[in-house]
């Protein structure tokens, strides 16, 4: 027994070594970081000649998605052009779509070294800035190295952009309305004789007629079960028709557009949410779609290109896409873009849905800022990064159109979509209505003092994991129709949301808008 | 017996320590200096304060977890499946393995061998497409066969119920070629005198199985039991998702501890959270494990892990 | 003696007369019918997949998976081998770094096995509890991430798809618990001759050790040749790529991006066959394993025993 001590004394020996080796690591970190905070100052002492370009600098790019085939040959062309105007190259890594999840938020703990990385709403751009992973943008820094971008982004894109009140990202300037539109078979309808679908009750005459005499057609379908906490039509019959904004898509909570004082509700628990229900229910008892719909595993829009789907909900680019992928490839299908709310009141698309950040400990914060501004604002450049080299990758129509080539393929399917800006070139097989809805949109972009709010939720952490999880347990079976008695689930749904901390959530919510309003 | 005292022994065992020593820098490069990690739980992670300069706050990222309200629910599932794979996988392994062994013959042994192993390398991904094929509603094939013979559609995936025993019998098919090669291993390691002792004595080969051959895997099947009872409140994390996926009308009986975390989490990723719900896996795990190793121990002490 | 007795063993010729062959007899029908039955289970879906990587996607689409193909198509193979140079480099590294990795791993997993299940190592229990504690707790993916592209910087090196799965407790521990059906006989009488520990283990352990070894070197193959883990978070070079990294990203990549298209609001649209394909990397990553196979089998299909070699 006495050998018991030796043994117990190596255990601590190997724990001490731990701690200690740890520690060191961390306080390298943290050194590497407190200098990064004070980067600008540091960036600032470049060589202060003419431009402060005079040191070539490689810029390190941290972007998401595969690594496009002729990378090689698109950034020699880049990295000549910027080389000629701010004396730097670009050098991307490639996170995999497949993993960037993973991977992205481990190269920040790492603190490995790049300067710009893409960022978004939907890439963790809240969280990544609080957690101190990007440098705050000062307008001086900004002014200064960015004098395209400051010229031509609109003040709501930088408003939006904020994290508690701090500039994290140069967002993207690409204030299109992003609302979602119905893929029909206008075949079908025709078939049919139904009018032509252009509201709920529209479509949902045509949902259930075709569901009752198309043998081995689903009716409507939606994507495979993903994590995302809504019925797909939603955003449409919800949020798009009750012109209500949802704070955020992963909690229940929304205010009224045009309600000045900014007034937060759930909307589970609302008349209108009720009447959907009620909606939905009934063309889920019609077949409307299938019951499995909740763990469907195949992509819609193969489903719907095998004529085994009748319509979809999506974005209208994907959906316009969509259709003139299927004029080329399938002409005697006809399918139409029905949108179900055309008069009710859009809002333009936030601007953090893609963005560059600067890495906080990054010593070429300045010069990266000019690279971005060059890649956003900069024609040339631009067409660069965001199409490839023109008569390779893309065939230029006029100034802001473009015609896909055989080599579109090998310079596409990453995340330039952060340097999206107005000098974007459209694709020009765009079907001509969807032009025309995406303009009527356009018309009705309605602005309001909380389209810069954005909601800050480091405080209801654990409330917005608790609530998201309920949404996926208890909402979407209950908005797919797969609960029979309807007024017993949305009961239900509402006392489990309580029970997850809805109110605190809430009242929260409330607090930051109000605070928000005052300050306008 | 300490007449030599600590150095004494380490002298005596000289070269066996020095066997260990690759195993023991390995297991401290690889495990325990970055265990140091699990103070993440207890922590509000920052990037600039890195692992240990990142404020505490307390026990604030256990809140999520256990005020979700399904705490109990998806520790209890976890531990269910768990003992249910444990139980079912090892009695259809061994099983294969003796008859394998004993009763067929050697081309039917190595091929169907291989055969069992084949599940083993088809991914949980694929493994969960083709069971969306067997049993969705509308065109499975389950549900095509039992309308060919005038029966009722059966809608498995809104049912709760019928999914433990989809997942145990999914979790041993996959798991049979694989584990029932240990028992195989295990088996051919008998000392055959101790077969030829009971020809002797007359027994018959039924017998002489459950008399020599399963005695012999006692050991065996000790050790891989114990090895997965400190896994036991740890749900496959691949399986649960790839077979129910985000389907919230089956969770009362399919939600595990893993996928209920990483549910809650894909919005967030906040680190200590995570953390936080693996550090809860691991105490129960330890406690479980203590315990069946110290009924182990003395039932014989030669069996137990430690 | 004993090799006949073996041959008896695990061959299934009926012996004895009367009531024996009686019992032998039932246990080959049952033996037949339950190995057939699962062999059945394990074989359907593989056939499935094999005919799914080789069916139209659109009819895939159309009518689910067949076990005949109604419409042959090698479209998936032909998008998997279209860089060919870039699939064999992948499976270059992933036998380079199954073999070294398997070889290294199995030699370390049977000497620290064999020092733990020496029933006169005094502190044989708390270095097993010392390797076991860590499998209970973990830091997480963070530390352990930062201790090797940190510390150890590992990063984009072959040797980061080989190192951190070196050893494995679960290896070790059921590897010491088939060591320990060896007679400790062996060890004493050779430790008697002035034989030293290192070389009892090398010349005595590791030859009888042989369906041990077989079997805990075939799961750390498998555990190589299926890592794409170690991959994914440390390799970026396109030439250090194992197999099933190359497969999965190519994959992820597809499915991944119609996700993020939505979430961003950009517009691009592919068409690939992503189900004939996930069919067909299954068959393309298996393929070569199953061909290896039957020549490790042999060692745990067939007895090689104690007793046999002791005669």
């Amino acid at each position: 027994m006495q050998n018991k001590k030796p043994f117990i004394l190596l255990f601590a020996l190997v724990l001490v070594l731990t701690t200690v080796l740890s520690a060191c690591g961390s306080n390298n970190n943290a050194g590497n970081n407190t200098e990064a905070s004070n980067a600008p100052s540091e960036g600032t002492t470049e060589p202060a000649a003419n431009d402060g370009n005079s040191e070539e600098l490689v810029i390190k790019m941290l972007l998401v998605g595969g690594k496009p085939i002729d990378y090689d040959t698109v950034f020699g062309e880049l990295n000549k052009k910027l080389k000629e105007k701010v004396n730097a190259a670009v050098e991307a890594e490639f996170l995999d779509w497949s993993d960037w999840t993973q991977k992205y938020p481990l190269k920040f703990a790492a603190s490995e070294d790049f300067d710009i990385a893409y960022t978004a709403n939907w890439a963790f751009y809240n969280d990544q800035a609080l957690k101190g992973g990007f440098l705050e943008l000062t307008d001086e820094l900004l002014k200064k190295n960015m004098p395209l971008t400051w010229e031509a982004m609109p003040a709501v894109a930088w408003e939006q952009s904020k994290v508690n009140g701090k500039q994290y990202m140069v967002p993207n300037n690409n204030p299109e309305v992003t609302d979602k539109a119905v893929l029909i078979r206008d075949d079908l309808r025709k078939k049919h004789n139904l009018d032509p679908v252009n509201s709920p009750e529209t479509f949902a005459n045509y949902v259930k007629t075709i569901a009752a005499n198309e043998k081995g057609i689903n009716a409507y379908n939606a994507k495979a079960a993903d994590g995302w906490k809504w019925h797909e039509l939603d955003q449409i019959l919800l949020e798009q028709q009750n012109e209500w904004n949802l704070v955020d898509y992963n909690m229940p909570l929304a205010y009224k557009l045009d309600d000045a004082s900014g007034k937060v509700f759930n909307v589970y628990d609302t008349p209108e949410f009720k009447e959907l229900l009620k909606y939905y229910k009934d063309l889920a008892d019609n077949n409307a779609w299938s019951k499995n719909v909740v763990s469907n595993k195949n992509d819609v829009w193969q489903d719907m290109k095998a004529g085994k789907t009748a319509s979809y909900a999506q974005n209208l680019g994907t959906v316009a896409m969509n259709l003139a992928e299927l004029r080329r490839e399938q002409p005697e299908v006809e399918l139409a873009i029905a949108d179900l709310t055309p008069d009710k009141k859009k809002i333009a698309a936030i601007s953090t849905q893609n963005g560059f950040g600067i890495h906080a400990p990054s010593k070429k914060a300045e010069r990266s800022l000019k690279v971005i501004d060059l890649l956003q604002n900069d024609k040339e450049i631009h067409d660069l990064f965001m199409y490839g080299i023109a008569g390779t990758h893309y065939e230029p129509v006029g100034d802001d159109k473009f015609n896909a080539t055989a080599g579109t393929p090998n310079f596409t399917g990453f995340s330039n979509w952060g340097a999206n800006s107005p000098l974007n070139r459209k694709d020009a097989s765009f079907p001509a209505e969807a032009d025309a809805i995406a303009d009527a949109w356009q018309q009705k972009v309605y602005n309001f003092d909380l389209e810069t709010f954005v909601f800050n939720d480091a405080n209801v952490k654990n409330e917005v994991a608790n609530i998201g999880n309920v949404m996926l347990r208890y909402a979407i079976p209950l908005e797919y129709g797969l609960i029979k008695d309807i007024d017993k689930g949305q009961a239900d749904l509402i006392k489990q949301l309580q029970a997850a901390g809805i109110e605190k959530l809430q009242t929260e919510l409330q607090s930051q808008i109000d605070a928000f309003l005052a300050s306008k | 017996m300490n007449r030599h005292g600590f150095l004494g022994d380490v002298r005596k065992n000289k070269t066996l320590l020095l066997m260990l020593i690759p195993a023991v820098l390995f297991f401290i490069l690889f495990a325990y200096v970055p265990m140091a990690g699990i103070v993440l739980a207890f922590k509000q992670f920052n990037y600039g304060g890195g692992i240990f300069g990142s404020p505490w706050n307390g026990l604030d990222n256990f809140r999520f977890f256990f005020e979700s309200g399904n705490a109990w629910m998806v520790t209890r599932n976890t531990a269910l499946y768990n003992i249910a794979f444990i139980i079912v996988n090892n009695v259809l392994q061994i099983a294969a393995a003796i008859l394998l062994f004993e009763a067929v013959g050697k081309w039917f042994r190595k091929i169907s061998q291989t055969v069992m192993f084949l599940p083993y390398f088809i991914s949980w991904v694929v493994v969960g497409a083709i069971a969306y094929n067997l049993f969705n509603y509308d065109v499975g094939t389950l549900n095509s066969i039992l309308t060919a013979f005038g029966l009722e559609r059966i809608d498995i995936y809104n049912t709760p119920s019928y999914w433990p025993f989809i997942l145990v019998l999914v979790s041993a098919w996959k798991a049979l070629g694989y584990g029932s090669v240990m028992y195989l291993a295990a088996i051919t390691g008998i000392d055959t005198e101790m077969y030829e002792a009971a020809e002797i004595d007359g027994a018959n080969v039924f017998e002489r199985i459950f008399h020599i051959t399963i005695p012999n895997l006692y050991p065996t099947i000790i050790i891989l039991v114990l090895l997965a009872v400190g896994n036991i409140f740890r749900g496959d994390f691949g399986m649960f998702y790839n077979m129910v996926g985000n389907n919230g009308l089956l969770f009362s009986s399919t939600d595990v501890i893993d996928t209920f975390v990483f549910r809650s989490l894909t919005t967030s990723n906040e680190i200590g959270l995570s953390a936080a719900a693996g550090f809860y896996q691991s105490v129960l795990g330890f406690a479980t494990i203590l315990l069946a190793n110290y009924a182990v121990r003395k039932y014989d002490k030669d069996h137990a892990l430690f | 003696m004993s090799a006949a007795m073996t041959n008896e063993k695990t061959g299934n010729a009926p012996r004895g007369a009367g009531k024996k062959q009686i019992d032998r007899l039932l246990l080959t029908i049952i033996g037949y019918v339950f190995i057939s039955l699962l062999a059945i289970v394990c074989i359907i879906p593989f056939l499935l997949i094999i005919s799914s990587s080789l069916t139209e996607e659109a009819k895939i689409v159309e009518n689910g998976f067949q076990l005949i193909p109604t419409a042959f198509s090698v479209e998936a193979y032909t998008l998997l081998f279209k860089y060919p140079a870039q699939m064999l480099k992948a499976y270059g590294v992933t036998i380079a770094v199954t073999a070294l990795g398997t070889l290294a791993g199995l030699f370390l997993t049977a000497m620290t096995a064999y020092v733990l299940q020496r029933k006169d190592f005094k502190w044989r229990n708390k270095f097993s509890f010392f390797f076991f504690f860590t499998t209970l707790f973990s830091g997480g993916l963070v530390p352990w991430y930062l201790m090797i592209v940190n510390y150890l910087d590992l990063k984009d090196r072959l040797i980061v798809l080989i190192l951190p799965m070196l050893l494995n407790v679960f290896y070790i521990i059921v590897m010491k618990s088939f060591m320990s059906s060896i007679p400790e006989a062996i060890t004493e009488s050779a430790k008697i001759d002035g034989a030293g520990d290192f070389r009892i283990f090398i010349q005595l352990i590791l030859p009888l050790s042989k369906p041990a070894l077989a079997t805990i070197g075939l799961f750390i193959a498998l555990a190589y040749w299926n890592d794409w883990y170690n991959a994914l978070l440390f390799i970026s070079n396109e030439n250090l790529m194992p197999l099933q990294y190359y497969l999965y990203k190519m994959l992820g990549n597809m499915d991944g991006m119609r996700k993020a298209m939505v979430s961003s609001g950009a517009v691009v649209t592919m068409n690939i066959p992503t189900e004939s394909l996930k069919m067909a990397m299954t068959i393309v990553a298996t393929g070569p394993i199953l061909l290896a196979y039957p020549f490790i089998q042999r060692y745990f299909v067939q007895g090689l025993t104690i007793g046999a070699v002791k005669g």
